[in-house]
């Protein structure tokens, strides 16, 4: 039924397994990112993936005020001169995050919203990328641009408190805030893009692509509830719609397997569409631990590097 | 359609249990909040509001289920009655009640009554009948039950109606309304009350009550600007003798009974007509004042006297009338030995002492004594002597044509077998010179010789010593009156025809006791002559309401002739019939011998005067206790006989197939959501 159903966690050697239900109730974002990012850099250690971090770039003579410990001392026994090692580092690299923070997102069926799963991955990703001192940055927004914090090595913390401190309010549209944001862009980076895209996938992808057009990496979480992934309501009732409040009667029984399909469809069209324009996409199930999401994210980053 | 257990309507709010439940399901259970209904508008719409109306169909049946159960507990019955009272619609018999007290003449509070009787009457629908009563202290029917062409009649018996002298009475009107809608036809009782409902009119009376079902609608005239009320509410008159001329000075009492104090009235005395006296006349606000006039001499015979203060909005109460006349003597004749009055020395002094009444003392032998003295006479007192067969058969008619006749024994007294008038037979004296003397005792302080000393220490008849007297037999008739304290009698009472005779068992004088020299022998000979001529003060006035006797102020004898009212009518007055006329109006009635114009007598005849204390009482009270329902009279059989259980059960019955109904609809209610949870 699920489409995550295939991914089981224990797949993953080493893989911490934490329940982001319990996650969600320890409520400080900063811990939850640290405990599930310290876990996930220890798994990673015996992954066969593991690549360099750093790679060394040139040398470059000594000028007073260097470090006298980054002197390669080997270059000096046989030039007797001074150099000092450099490394090319992807501390460098901006990283932002866009979350999709409109009414849709504040839905769960299972003690979590969405909105809730989507912060935890953004605190995860931030912390990880800070850990390798890339510049973080973050932005909320759901028909406009609603926060924003530039990239900075200094942003964690702002990061953490602004994401914590969004509430879903407005309903939300993709296409404005994500083209203005494109131009905003203006060096080289990471974009993480977290929705729920209840759009159709033609304007979800006319909305998201023009972020790759500076060279900017773009990897798409698209965060769904189980309950809508599978539709498991059997009372007749009325269902509101979260954004538009418009109501309409509902018997799930009786169109439970057409909405499956429907929703597979629409998935399965966007897996397309991303795929065609090269952008990572991943469907995520809060109901699934955290620690997919990281993983995807690092061999997603893991594959461009080798491609490069 | 009526219920015995009406309380049970109060579960009727269970009622609003399913529709909340249904309320709070939608609201709260079933309404699912989704992200977004993208895809669920998608999925076509055929399936999908079938279950709603199922619902409805399901809440309704409850519903009534329910209502059914409610209904059935609270036990309905059905009443013929109902079917006729209960719609309404129908027509009426109206009664129009015309409160025409004079307190209605007050400002302008007539002509709007009238107009409001009017406007009753131009309401009437084609099939309805009304009555018309006019009411004060009583009330008459101007028209009774007229039917629908008669309006002219019942308009024109309005525009002729005027206010009265008369006070208010309620109880009386409703009293003749309600008897008037007992005996209707017509399915629609209502009662139009106009008045100014005074609150002195209403006493709360019992019995005044009309036929259930009968509306009544109060019509209020007030409201008036409170202007000064003056009424004079009473006069007394004090008499005085100057230089042999009887003299009398008036003082009228005048209550103001409004809000606003009066200031430079005018108080005038007015005797035939004539103003004689007048003095300024000052009263504060609910306060009263009275007012002394110089005295007046009496010249003649009902002297019509009137008190009038000047003009307000209420001037019926502010003129009192009354009628003075001489005093007139009492005649007493002694009867004595050698008629000198010697042996009735204290008897005589006693007499000439006292204005109210004044006694004209005549002493006489018993040989002497005519016919015209007898005729003139209203007391004859016989002191001691012997009475013959003659005298004693013209003492008897004496006092069978009302005389009185006193009778004192002694020694000397006899008294002719023949004639039996005495209360006793005379019998020995008892010599009590020796020893003791005797004492009066065991008086019958009921009687009006005695009554005055009733009270302790308002006069002690044991202080007199009674050397001798004489035993009586007294006769089966006769009533002792008084004892003395051997048990013999001492003063015994005996009715012949008209007239009274009082028998004292011992002397009048000083020769058998020493009862004249005590302090209660003037009052006791005054009481004892008083009572023998039926002396009553003449009333210088009777009130509206009042009946007038037409023996009032005439000498004794009834009189037969006309009587000639305030407003000049003529009313026959005869011996065989109507001997009594009751005062409808305000004035002066006069008693006229039949052929002539001889004046018997003048009466005045004055309003009554809690009739001008305009304070208003709240209709409601009389509407409530006029249609209060009494005891359920209806639901007795047309016998007026209670019904038997069988009928009650019957007419009860209706209560079983109405939760007959419920049941079965619960059970409907079942199948159908068995039925409904399967599909």
């Amino acid at each position: 039924m699920s489409l995550l159903a295939s991914h089981n966690p224990s797949a993953i050697p080493g893989a911490r397994f934490m329940d982001p239900v319990v996650l969600a109730r320890i409520g400080n974002l900063s811990l939850v990112a640290r405990a599930v990012v310290d876990g996930f850099i220890n798994g990673l250690h015996k992954a066969p993936y593991f690549g360099a971090s750093v790679d060394f770039a040139e040398h470059r003579g000594y000028v007073p005020g260097d470090d006298i410990r980054r002197v390669d001392w080997r270059l000096w026994a046989r030039t007797d001169r001074y150099y000092v090692k450099e490394y090319e580092a992807e501390s460098n690299m901006n990283f932002s995050v866009l979350l999709d923070v409109s009414k849709s997102m504040d839905y769960g069926s299972i003690g979590i919203t969405k909105l809730d799963y989507a912060r935890m991955l953004t605190a995860c990703l931030t912390n990880l990328v800070h850990h390798q001192r890339d510049r973080v940055g973050f932005i909320a927004f759901d028909e406009d641009v609603v926060e924003h914090v530039p990239p900075s090595a200094k942003h964690m913390e702002t990061v953490l408190h602004v994401l914590d401190r969004i509430k879903p309010g407005r309903p939300g549209r993709l296409r404005e805030p994500l083209h203005k944001l494109a131009e905003h862009f203006g060096r080289r980076g990471v974009l993480v893009v977290i929705s729920d895209f209840y759009e159709d996938p033609e304007t979800v992808v006319d909305a998201v692509t023009p972020l790759r057009f500076r060279g900017n990496d773009l990897i798409v979480f698209h965060v769904l509830d189980p309950a809508e992934l599978d539709f498991g309501f059997s009372n007749a009732s009325a269902f509101e719609d979260l954004e538009s409040g418009e109501q309409m009667p509902v018997v799930p029984e009786a169109m439970r397997k057409e909405y499956i399909s429907l929703v597979r469809a629409h998935v399965d069209a966007l897996q397309q569409r991303f795929s065609e324009v090269r952008v990572d996409y991943a469907l995520l199930d809060t109901s699934k631990p955290l620690d997919h999401a990281l993983f995807r994210f690092l061999t997603g980053r893991e594959k461009k590097l080798r491609l490069r | 359609m009526s219920f015995l257990a009406p309380l049970f309507f109060v579960a009727l709010a269970a009622l609003a249990i399913p529709v909340l439940i249904h309320l709070i399901q939608r609201e709260k259970k079933q309404v699912v909040r989704f992200p977004s209904l993208m895809f669920v508008q998608r999925v076509p719409y055929k399936s999908v509001r079938r279950r709603r109306i199922h619902n409805w169909l399901l809440l309704m049946v409850r519903l009534t289920a329910l209502a059914l159960i409610v209904l059935a507990f609270s036990r309905p019955f059905l009443q013929r009655d109902d079917l006729n009272t209960a719609v309404g619609t129908g027509a009426r018999e109206v009664v129009v009640l015309l409160d025409q007290s004079y307190s209605m003449a007050y400002g302008d509070h007539w002509d709007r009554a009238r107009a409001a009787a009017q406007n009753v009457i131009n309401t009437l629908g084609p099939d309805d009948r009304a009555s018309v009563v006019l009411f004060s202290s009583g009330a008459e029917i101007a028209l009774r039950s007229a039917a629908p062409g008669e309006r002219q009649r019942l308009a024109a018996a309005i525009t002729a109606a005027k206010p009265g002298a008369g006070a208010t009475r309620y109880a009386p009107a409703l009293k003749v309304a309600g008897s008037i809608l007992a005996d209707t036809s017509l399915p629609r009782r209502e009662v139009v009350l106009i008045s100014d409902f005074q609150r002195g009119g209403w006493r709360g009376e019992e019995g005044a009550r009309l036929p259930e079902g009968t509306t009544v609608t109060p019509v209020a005239i007030s409201g008036a600007a409170e202007a000064a009320n003056v009424a004079v509410t009473g006069i007394s008159l004090a008499r005085s003798t100057f230089s042999n001329q009887e003299r009398v000075a008036v003082t009228a009492v005048a209550v103001n009974r409004s809000m606003r104090s009066l200031r430079g009235g005018q108080l005038s005395l007015e005797f035939g007509g004539r103003s004689i006296q007048s003095k300024p006349l000052d009263v504060e606000a609910n306060s009263s004042a009275s007012v002394t006039f110089d005295p007046v001499t009496v010249a003649g015979t009902f002297m019509r006297g009137s008190v009038r203060a000047g003009d307000d909005a209420l001037a019926t109460d502010n003129v009192f009338h009354f009628v003075v006349s001489p005093v007139q003597p009492v005649r007493v004749i002694v009867v004595d030995r050698g008629g000198t009055g010697g042996g009735a020395l204290y008897l005589n002094r006693a007499l000439a002492i006292g204005d109210a009444p004044r006694f004209e003392t005549v002493s006489r032998d018993q040989d002497a004594l005519s016919d015209d003295d007898l005729r003139r006479a209203s007391v004859v007192v016989l002191n001691d002597i012997a009475v013959p067969a003659a005298l004693a058969r013209r003492l008897q008619r004496f006092v069978e044509g009302g005389g009185g006749l006193f009778v004192a024994i002694g020694s000397r007294a006899t008294w002719s077998q023949d004639v039996e008038i005495l209360p006793a037979v005379l019998q020995a004296p008892v010599d009590r010179t020796r020893g003791d003397a005797a004492r009066i005792g065991a008086l019958e302080y009921g009687h009006p010789v005695f009554e005055p000393f009733r009270a302790p220490r308002s006069g002690d008849f044991a202080a007199a010593r009674i050397y001798g007297y004489r035993t009586v037999m007294p006769a089966a008739d006769a009533q002792v009156l008084a004892r003395f304290d051997g048990g013999a009698p001492a003063l015994l009472e005996r009715r012949i025809g008209a007239g009274r005779v009082l028998l004292w068992a011992s002397t009048l004088d000083l020769s058998w006791n020493d009862f004249p020299l005590k302090p209660v022998y003037l009052p006791f000979v005054h009481r004892a002559a008083r009572h023998l001529a039926s002396y009553s003060e003449p009333a210088p006035w009777l009130t509206v309401g009042q009946v007038l006797d037409t023996s009032v102020g005439a000498a004794s004898q009834p009189v037969s002739g006309v009587v000639l009212t305030p407003s000049g009518r003529r009313v026959a007055v005869d011996e065989e019939g109507a001997e009594v006329l009751e005062l409808t109006e305000q004035g002066f009635y006069e008693v006229r011998a039949q052929s002539g114009d001889t004046v018997n007598a003048v009466v005045a005849s004055n309003v009554d005067t809690a009739e001008s204390d305009l304070t208003a009482m709240d209709p409601k009270e009389i509407v409530a206790a006029a249609t209060s329902g009494g005891p359920s009279g209806r639901q007795a059989g047309a016998a007026g006989l209670p019904p038997t259980p069988e009928v009650q059960e019957r007419s009860q019955r209706l209560w079983w197939y109405v939760l007959f109904i419920g049941i079965l609809l619960l059970g409907a209610d079942t199948l159908i959501s068995n039925r409904m949870s399967k599909a």
